[in-house]
């Protein structure tokens, strides 16, 4: 018995070596780091990291129950190992021991492997704990009193509870007082005050803030939301609407601490905002920073003696004040404002129509022919919609697809006639390939005969021309190909991306924003400073951020290569308005509408050309 | 390019051109893509196309011998002739050569198979 006990622990020792080098030959070929057998400050966790579900205060409890202090935890995003930097050589053996093929904290229960490393690999980067606040941030600590605390909660669950702004979100319950908060239009209607203003157990507060005061648009505020974050609850990353609420914006944290992410791209800084602080976003922090709560039971908080240590969250209520603005923001960091983003320059249509055909070439027909491959490679599968209108054509029927791009319509119904046409001769090249009949032309003159085609298609291609004209232009040439009774289905893209509240399948693949893991407003943010770095930033349009809603209708849409160059590529667009396509439509000439619809973001129309008897 | 397709093409887009139909083809290089023939099919496109660009095509492939200068009228009873047209307007595809404008004499090549009908503004 006692000689199988032994064997068996060598066998585990035996197996955990064997574990450690394999686990440190993919960290090696993955970053440069180099093993050490006898004990360092730097340890690496080999089996378990942010990939496979651990989180850094599971690691931190962990490591805490050893009794060895952690320094720093370097998790890296998508990686399966992490690394920590402990206080000292005694607590770094501490942690060692204790916790090395001990330590049940991979998935589902297996045991974690450790090794002593030399130093760490150069991507770590600094630790989010020691970098500088960002501009305009402000925390205040003991703001308020003990007493005060409990008088203000009481005050506001008194006055507030009856209110109509009271209701639940998601992930928290709110109330609002002054004015209602609207989560539709991230907006408040400033012609709809409330009955209850802003109770006035809350003026205590504002002489304390003299000193700042005086650079600030305001000095006292019209609207408060009262958030109450159970432990678990979090808020997603945002920015609070730059038309809605004037600088600054403050927030009061009472009940509990809890860690605040700060982001501006690929910029992030976590500030802890402790119990009864208030917490002054002005200038940069109120306008170019997004700020978001993770929604997690436990925070990874600096400890006194300079580590890190975990925290449990405790409820906090959170009174954040704010100014209405009433009136459109004139801020100078345009990157999330919405007053920016969503105005029209007044010059953009003349401009529009003396360089539609320069702008068409350069960043429509050049960069098709440029990402020609990978572009079709990603166009496969028909719309259902379309290939049903395909099918209800009868057999034999001559049918012509302009801007077929990769032919993949032409084979939908093989007992058509079907040929195709496009600009970009690469996409040309494909469909040919494939053995189908295509030609090269543009959409405004196409080299049919007149009334000639039973069907027409022409999917997402008007979108590309930079005028009304031109996409009028671009019809009228559909209905003279088409025979008397002959039939054309347009699709082109709908600026608004959602119907009935439901997202378009182009929104739904955004899981980043779905899974409520960043924002579209982050994402806007981040490709701004990323274009900003690549491109000459003289583009006449906006550029859109692929993925979210639209802003404006004559955008700029991104297409990154999948080489290693990742090259962007802007390819012009104008998204259409609900009604927009019907409207042109009925500007050309011997056609009717037969059909509209909304299909998956398209605005579609299938219309008919009107034979001359009935004319 | 197969021949059928080429019943549809015309340069009439461009400036002071009337008709621009048919248009002048020259075969370069060509080949000949074996396909199902349906008797059917060929017989339901034929109104649908243009019988002297039927027959120019036939001029340019040498196939004269196989397709008469005039439609003919019971051409659904004549299976042979049906077959014929299925080789002819679906079967040969021009890999090289061009079409010429019968108006103004502006070319279009057709090169791997693509006949590039694009027009410079100024030409339309």
């Amino acid at each position: 018995m006692h000689v199988e006990e032994t064997q068996q622990k060598v066998n585990k020792a035996k197996k955990a070596d064997k574990k450690q080098r394999r686990c440190l030959a993919i960290i090696k070929s993955d970053c440069e780091v180099s093993p050490s057998a006898e004990p360092t400050p730097y340890l690496a966790v080999l089996n378990v990291g942010l990939s496979n579900g651990l989180t850094e205060e599971c690691l931190l409890t962990e490591a805490a129950a050893t009794g060895g202090k952690v320094i720093q935890v370097v998790m890296l995003p998508g990686k399966s190992y992490c690394f920590f930097i402990c206080a000292s050589l005694e607590d770094s053996q501490l942690i060692y021991e204790g916790m090395h093929n001990i330590s049940t904290i991979g998935q589902q229960g297996a045991v974690a492997y450790l090794s002593y490393i030399r130093q760490l690999p150069a991507l770590a980067g600094k630790s989010e704990w020691n970098k500088p606040l960002p501009r305009g941030l402000h925390i205040i600590a003991d703001f308020v009193t003990e007493e005060e605390e409990s008088t203000l909660l009481r005050a506001i669950g008194e006055d507030g509870r009856t209110s109509e702004g009271t209701g639940s979100l998601k992930h928290r319950n709110v109330k609002h007082f002054g004015f209602e908060f609207l989560y539709g239009t991230n907006n408040v209607d400033p012609s709809k005050p409330l009955e209850q203003s802003i109770p006035s157990a809350c003026d205590i507060l504002w002489p304390r803030l003299n000193s700042f005061a005086s650079t600030w648009d305001w000095s006292s505020p019209d609207q408060l939301t009262v958030n109450e974050y159970e432990p678990g609850h979090g808020i997603p990353p945002h920015v609070d609407t730059h038309s809605a609420f004037l600088d600054p914006i403050l927030s009061l944290s009472l009940q509990s601490d809890v860690v605040m992410d700060f982001r501006r791209g690929d910029d992030q800084v976590q500030v802890r905002l402790p119990r009864r602080s208030l917490l002054i976003m002005s200038g940069e922090a109120r306008y170019d920073w997004t700020h978001g709560i993770r929604p997690k039971h436990i925070d990874v908080v600096p400890s006194a003696s300079g580590g890190l240590t975990t925290q449990a969250r405790g409820k906090r209520t959170s009174l954040t004040f704010r100014r209405l603005r009433k009136g459109p923001c004139d801020c100078s960091y345009p990157a999330l404002c919405d007053t920016q983003q969503t105005k029209v320059p007044q010059e953009l249509h003349a401009s529009l129509a003396a360089q539609a055909i320069t702008l068409e070439q350069q960043n429509v027909h050049e960069v098709y022919d440029k990402i020609a491959d990978h572009f079709s490679e990603t166009r496969h599968t028909p719309w259902p919609q379309v290939s049903e209108f395909l099918d209800s054509f009868e057999p034999q029927s001559v049918v012509l697809d302009i801007g077929c791009g990769n032919g993949k319509y032409l084979s939908c119904n093989p007992l058509l006639l079907s040929v195709g046409c496009d600009r970009a001769q690469g996409l040309l090249a494909v469909g040919r390939r494939k053995g189908q009949n295509v030609f090269r032309c543009d959409c405004l003159v196409v080299p049919v005969r007149s009334s000639s085609i039973d069907g027409c298609i022409s999917i997402a291609v008007i979108h590309h021309l930079a005028t009304k004209e031109r996409r009028l232009a671009a019809l009228q040439e559909m209905a003279r190909v088409l025979r008397p009774g002959g039939r054309a289905l347009v699709y082109v893209w709908a600026k608004d991306q959602r119907k009935n509240d439901k997202k378009s399948t182009y929104l739904r693949q955004n899981k980043a924003v779905n899974k409520e893991r960043t924002t579209e407003q982050q994402q806007r943010q981040k490709q701004h400073q990323e274009l900003e770095q690549q491109l000459s930033n003289n583009n006449p349009l906006p550029v859109h951020t692929n993925r979210t809603e639209f802003q404006q209708q004559d955008v700029l849409v991104p297409w990154k290569t999948k080489d290693e160059q990742k090259t962007t590529y802007l390819r012009y667009y104008h998204v259409f308005e609900e009604q927009e396509l019907e409207n042109l439509v009925s500007q050309v000439h011997e056609v009717q509408l037969i059909k509209s619809y909304y299909d998956q973001g398209n605005h579609c129309a299938i219309f008919e050309k009107i034979s001359k008897n009935s004319l | 390019m197969k021949l059928s397709t080429y019943n549809f093409l015309t340069s009439v887009a461009i400036k002071g051109v009337k008709v621009g139909f048919p248009l002048k083809l020259t075969i370069n290089k060509k080949e000949v893509v074996e396909s199902e023939f349906n008797p059917t099919f060929v017989e339901r496109i034929l109104p649908k196309l243009d019988w002297s660009a039927v027959y120019g095509a036939a001029q340019v492939a040498e196939l004269t011998e196989d397709i008469p200068a005039v439609q003919p009228e019971n051409i659904v009873e004549n299976e042979l002739l049906l077959q014929k047209l299925h080789h002819l307007l679906f079967e040969i595809d021009v890999l090289e050569g061009q079409l010429e404008c019968p108006e103004t004499g502006r070319v279009f090549p057709i090169s791997d198979g693509i006949p590039n009908m694009l027009l410079n503004e100024d030409e339309v």
